[in-house]
């Protein structure tokens, strides 16, 4: 990546000249003052971006959430925390609506995410057997990646599509009272989480691959020589090493699954059965409820930053650092 | 690597298992974009079968006829393609810039320039969603490019990217330059750009790769026609379709996955340390 033949000779002469380039400096306070200000140059133009498009509507998000809007978006009187108590049903209403499609995103993560890294994990062990042709299917595994979420639920909307009969067998297996999985309660989150995980697959696979390609030959070889038989292996050499890419894997998993909308907008839009961004997306698109969606959102926030931590922090002692 | 260490060279029935599981893995993978392909071959029919019944009589002219069908599909591409562009190069040049000043400039305060391009990670999209929707609507910005581009052309992750880059590199050389008069954008243009090919370009094909792919935000800030991009006109169109005639649906749904594939098959390489920068090493 570097070229180090023709950088040494300027190198060596940065280092002769360095201390000079030192002495000769000017009084330190204008000097650090000019240095801020160079630098606040060229960082200006992601700085304003983040200022307008990140700090900013995250502050007035807030703002927002603490108050009643007009359907503008306008604040238009103070509310306090009301709206974070009625969507979490604080407030003694029993209106537990937000609350459900809350426990239904975190059902929806525990149907996508521990499966989607077994499978993916399951499908680099076994791209990594040298055979001929092995390149091929190793393009064929990523390729979800290239699929938007969007083409992926036109394709699975149509699967699901009784007039298709691809899921016929599934219908009449399951044995449910319409011809629709996605027409059910019961089956309409499962379904939704095999598309999402057929659309994860290409992501995970291909940091799994990565992370099982990195752990070094030689423990498999001085394995092999101990006698340690292919699931010994797995078990003992290739999932430990592996741990820091799982942890990687859940975090970002998790987060991703549980900020999952496409899917929920083109699958199941009408669903009273949904997850809680699809609830928040409501609020604010068709009932313009800005404040409510505005708490909402800063609850999501919280429980992706929370999520977070926990997460780093209980399985962090888990994994195995080389 | 894990499973081929241990096993024999003439180990024939683990290798037929190896390959039966490879390619039933690979077939359950790309069925359901078989079954699209199928779906769009049928020709204009509310009951397709799973697999076409004439392998003879293909109706291949669906990709052709799509187009006429609904002609703002070039449109659409169009704007998908100004977008993806337009966010990837001012991602790169922002980024490039931050990172710049992060590794080699020395002033005070650099730590809270790191934690506010680092903590834009931490703030989600849906946090920030309802105010920049309300924001680009009052700006009237709605069916813009500058609406579908301006809230992502700076990125936590491509500064960080960029800034880990730019550390691998010599410093002395840096110090050399400036000793030699050299101006600082000079610098960055002349030596440092040409030497971070690698991070640009692996910033540039994730970069491109999400933009294209984007549902959400062009959902919002675009409602006329014609303004929407292809992840959110293709939906538009099965709603124009009543969802009745699943050949050109499926149809377009193929052909805009083209260019995405296109580009995974070209910049494998670049993705991947792309998307694992960071991921590997914890």
């Amino acid at each position: 990546m570097r070229d180090d033949v023709s950088l040494s000779p300027l190198s060596e002469a940065a280092s002769a000249v360095k201390p000079m380039a030192s002495t000769s400096a000017r009084s330190g306070t204008s000097r650090r003052t000019r240095e801020l200000l160079i630098a606040l140059l060229y960082c200006a133009p992601a700085l304003i971006i983040f200022a307008l498009f990140t700090y900013f509507p995250f502050f007035r998000a807030i703002f927002l959430s603490l108050n009643v809007t007009n359907s503008a978006g306008q604040p238009v009187a103070f509310n306090g925390v009301n709206y974070y108590l009625r969507v979490l049903n604080l407030d003694g209403s029993g209106r537990v609506e937000y609350l459900e499609s809350i426990l239904t995103s975190f059902k929806f993560a525990l149907m996508v995410v521990p499966l989607v890294i077994i499978i993916s994990i399951g499908l680099a062990l076994l791209a990594t057997v040298r055979v001929r042709g092995i390149r091929i299917f190793r393009v064929i595994f990523t390729s979800s990646i290239a699929i938007s979420l969007s083409s992926a639920g036109l394709i699975w909307a149509l699967i699901y599509n009784p007039s298709t009969k691809a899921t016929t067998w599934l219908v009449h297996l399951l044995n449910i009272p319409t011809p629709s999985l996605l027409g059910t309660t019961s089956t309409a989150l499962p379904a939704v989480a095999a598309m999402t995980i057929w659309a994860g697959i290409g992501f995970n696979f291909i940091i799994a691959l990565a992370g099982i390609q990195a752990i070094p030959n030689e423990i498999y070889e001085s394995a092999a020589i101990d006698g340690a038989g292919r699931w010994k292996t797995f078990r003992h050499i290739t999932l430990p090493l592996l741990s820091p890419t799982l942890l990687f894997l859940i975090v970002i998993g998790t987060v991703g699954v549980l900020q999952a909308f496409t899917q929920f907008h083109l699958l199941i839009p009408d669903s009273p059965n949904t997850v809680f961004v699809y609830e928040t997306y409501r609020a604010f698109w068709y009932d313009n409820r800005y404040g409510l969606a505005s708490a909402m959102s800063i609850i999501i926030f919280i429980i992706l930053v929370t999520l977070t931590l926990i997460q780093y922090r209980v399985l962090e002692r888990r994994v195995h650092y080389q | 690597m894990s499973l081929a260490a241990v096993q024999k060279r003439n180990d024939v029935p683990y290798f037929g298992l190896v390959y039966l599981l490879l390619i039933v893995a690979a077939i359950v993978l790309l069925s359901p974009l078989l079954f699209a392909l199928s779906l769009a071959l049928q020709g204009p029919t509310i009951a397709p079968d799973l697999l076409p019944r004439d392998f003879l009589h293909l109706d291949w002219n669906v990709f052709i006829n799509v187009f006429q069908d609904e002609p703002l599909i070039l449109r659409w591409i169009f704007n998908s393609f100004i977008v993806a562009t337009g966010v990837t190069t001012g991602v790169i040049i922002s980024s490039s810039l931050f990172a710049y000043a992060l590794a080699y400039f020395n002033f005070p305060g650099k730590s809270i320039f790191l934690f506010v391009a680092l903590g834009s990670l931490m703030v989600p999209f849906e946090a920030t969603l309802i105010s920049n929707y309300l924001f680009i609507a009052q700006a009237g910005w709605t069916n813009t490019y500058q609406g579908l581009i301006l809230p992502f052309i700076a990125s936590g992750f491509g500064i960080f990217l960029m800034r880990q880059f730019f550390l691998t590199l010599p410093r002395d050389l840096y110090d050399a330059a400036m000793v030699d008069g050299c101006g600082r954008f000079r610098y960055l243009w002349l030596v440092l750009v040409p030497l971070s090919r690698p991070a640009i370009a692996t910033l540039a094909v994730y970069t491109f790769l999400n933009t294209w792919n984007q549902f959400y935000w062009p959902l919002l800030v675009t409602n006329a026609t014609e303004w929407r991009t292809t992840q959110v006109g293709i939906t538009v169109f099965r709603n124009f379709e009543g969802g009745a005639v699943f050949n050109t649906q499926m149809a377009a749904t193929l052909i805009v996955m083209l260019p995405t594939l296109i580009l995974l098959v070209l910049g494998q390489r670049q993705l991947v340390s792309g998307l694992t920068a960071g991921a590997v090493k914890g």
